[in-house]
């Protein structure tokens, strides 16, 4: 860090977006009170609106200050990750958005257990639901709690109590209404910061990108080399594994599947993705930018980055840095704030999506077997949200030396490797079972948890070992595919009477996820 | 659930689900299909990607990168138009009516 003590800009206008998210939080409690408004806001979110939302859940720090980090050290190779992200979301528009909004109500697991026994894929989908939810609380909490920690000057642990204290508050209070207008605001203020600092920037340059990357290639540690392929990887396997987490992990991320519920048809569903991929598209596009323009502006500054390129505070510092020398101590605030509002936001729609797990699909569809009143299973979800709040709040601070990088590559796998081929192969084949979508489910969550504890990230990083047995950081390539694979014999093998009921269910379900009734 | 096996039998629905699925599985295959197909390239043909673009500071590994993110955005409007329009059928408002 610099040696300069708290931001005052930082802190009176993060203390602004707390006293408005409150604010919100407060109006959307009042209308906050059957399952429907809890869960979906009742529907009733506009696409505009919910394409904000969508956007901002992914706009998170990860991408926010993690791809402009990637971007100073790798170069171009990080434009795999950056694509991967709007080609992603296009994806899910073409295949997914009509027929999740038409199959489902509050959950993707409504979606998976439309035709197939209800029960037991509930149970499945809440454990991939938390399986994702909760290693992705925890990377983004420790990852605020540290970044706070450097930016205001408070406590590691007063500033996991501030984020897990009020994204409980946020959701426990005012459901998806309030997670989704705080989302849309944060969605807004980020919009805004990064086009500023892009013009900022790129104003250092006289707006010339050729000279802004020609000063990157000659300043950079490696040179050239960041301006072309093989700066991050070099090996088809991990490429393809990056890709595939991508294409199928964004779209089995429980908190971002949950949205398309919010709005009030297949048509809002579409429109909703449409904004979120342009909006998604245009901020990737300047945080490349904003990536390469901070190399030849950071590098040999003191107190930023040394002549080896190595960053202080790590590489999840470029942005903010960035900020102060483009726009001085106000603008540097300002960023500053914007990426606390960021993870702020991200975290409370996750907390919500894994207290719908629990509370709807575990308690109330499968412990209650459907025999609970709205009212009831409200308080039960209000109650299920505060004990994840606090029980994330406690894990954060237990586990406040792991790797950020590890947990959030688990979110994204598990997304893949479980919950999407259930997802898929229930939307889009006839001839899959009950008992083929859980065998593949659980080969997915099996194969990709050994094939991370194995990989360099945490068999040689975090367990200290020489070599690792896995060789690759991402394991989707062999995760994803195991679980098709199961999930296709295992459903093909099927003779049940119950495997008889899914497929011919399969004809019935197209009609309504097409059409909608 | 007779009002289904008659929407299903209907010529019409039957045409629109294919048309459907002739957007939904060509655009996703194509765009998904060019996205890996960028990400293994510039591993084999690292020193084609390498290239500056029209004299500029600019690799083909950048260029190209940008233009698939204008491609999926470009692609997402065109889908959400034509589909839009595919769903003004008869038979699907008849369904939705039900």
């Amino acid at each position: 860090m610099t040696g300069s003590g708290p931001n005052v800009t930082a802190i009176v206008i993060f203390v602004t977006f707390i006293v408005a998210s409150l604010g919100i939080t407060w109006w959307a409690a009042k209308q906050t009170r059957s399952t429907g408004e809890f869960y979906t806001a009742g529907s009733k979110i506009t696409g505009a609106q919910n394409g904000f939302a969508l956007a901002g859940d992914f706009m998170s720090a990860a991408s926010f200050l993690g791809v402009t980090g990637l971007i100073f050290i790798g170069g171009s190779d990080a434009l795999l990750f950056v694509v991967g992200v709007v080609v992603s979301w296009a994806f899910i528009l073409f295949a997914f958005a009509d027929r999740m909004r038409n199959l489902g109500r509050y959950t993707f697991a409504d979606v998976v257990a439309y035709r197939l026994q209800a029960e037991r894929l509930r149970m499945f989908a809440a454990a991939g639901a938390l399986t994702v939810a909760i290693p992705y609380l925890i990377a983004q909490m420790v990852g605020a709690g540290s970044l706070i920690e450097t930016l205001f000057g408070l406590p590691y642990f007063v500033a996991v109590l501030v984020v897990g204290g009020l994204m409980t508050v946020y959701v426990a209070f005012g459901g998806m209404l309030a997670t989704t207008w705080v989302q849309v605001v944060k969605a807004a203020l980020l919009l805004a910061g990064v086009t500023a600092l892009f013009l900022l920037a790129m104003n250092h340059y006289d707006f010339d990108f050729n000279a802004m990357l020609k000063q990157a290639a000659a300043v950079h540690p490696r040179g050239q080399v960041i301006l072309r392929p093989g700066g991050l990887y070099d090996d088809p396997i991990n490429a393809i594994s990056i890709a595939l987490a991508f294409v199928c992990g964004t779209a089995g991320l429980p908190h971002v599947l949950m949205r398309f519920f919010t709005v009030p048809d297949a048509k809002q569903a579409r429109h909703s993705i449409g904004y979120a991929v342009v909006i998604i598209g245009y901020f990737q596009a300047l945080i490349v930018i904003v990536g390469f323009a901070s190399i030849g502006l950071l590098v040999g500054q003191a107190g930023y980055v040394d002549e080896s390129g190595r960053i202080t505070g790590g590489a999840n510092m470029v942005s903010v840095y960035l900020a102060r020398v483009v726009g001085g101590e106000i603008f540097y605030g300002l960023i500053s704030a914007i990426a606390f509002a960021t993870i702020l936001a991200v975290v409370a729609g996750i907390l919500l999506s894994a207290s719908a797990a629990v509370a709807h699909d575990l308690y109330a569809k499968v412990i209650r077997r459907g025999d609970i009143s709205d009212q009831a299973e409200v308080t039960v979800s209000r109650l299920v949200t505060v004990i994840l709040g606090l029980s994330t709040i406690g894990l954060s601070l237990w586990f406040r030396n792991i790797n950020v990088g590890i947990l959030a590559t688990i979110a994204l796998a598990v997304a893949a490797s479980v919950n999407f081929p259930a997802i898929f192969l229930s939307l889009f084949w006839k001839d899959v079972t009950t008992r083929g979508a859980l065998a593949g489910g659980v080969t997915g969550l099996v194969v990709v948890v050994v094939l991370i504890v194995l990989s360099p990230t945490v068999w040689v990083n975090a367990f200290g070992n020489a070599k690792a047995i896995f060789p690759y950081a991402y394991p989707t390539l062999f995760s994803v595919s195991a679980a098709f694979v199961v999930t296709i014999v295992v459903s093909l093998t099927d003779r049940s009477a119950r495997a008889k009921t899914d497929r011919a269910a399969y004809d019935e379900q197209t009609v309504h996820a097409e059409i909608g009734t | 659930m007779s009002d289904e096996a008659d929407i299903l039998r209907d010529p019409e629905f039957r045409n629109m689900l294919k048309l459907r699925s002739r957007w939904r599985w060509g655009l996703s295959g194509g765009l998904i299909g060019i996205y890996f197909a960028y990400c293994l390239a510039g591993i084999y043909f690292t020193d084609v990607f390498a290239r500056p673009v029209l004299g500029t500071a600019v690799t083909l590994s950048i260029a190209l990168g940008y233009l698939i993110i204008v491609l999926a955005v470009v692609l997402s409007l065109v889908y959400i138009r034509a589909v839009g329009k595919l769903l003004e059928t008869p038979i699907v408002r008849r369904g939705q009516g039900q």
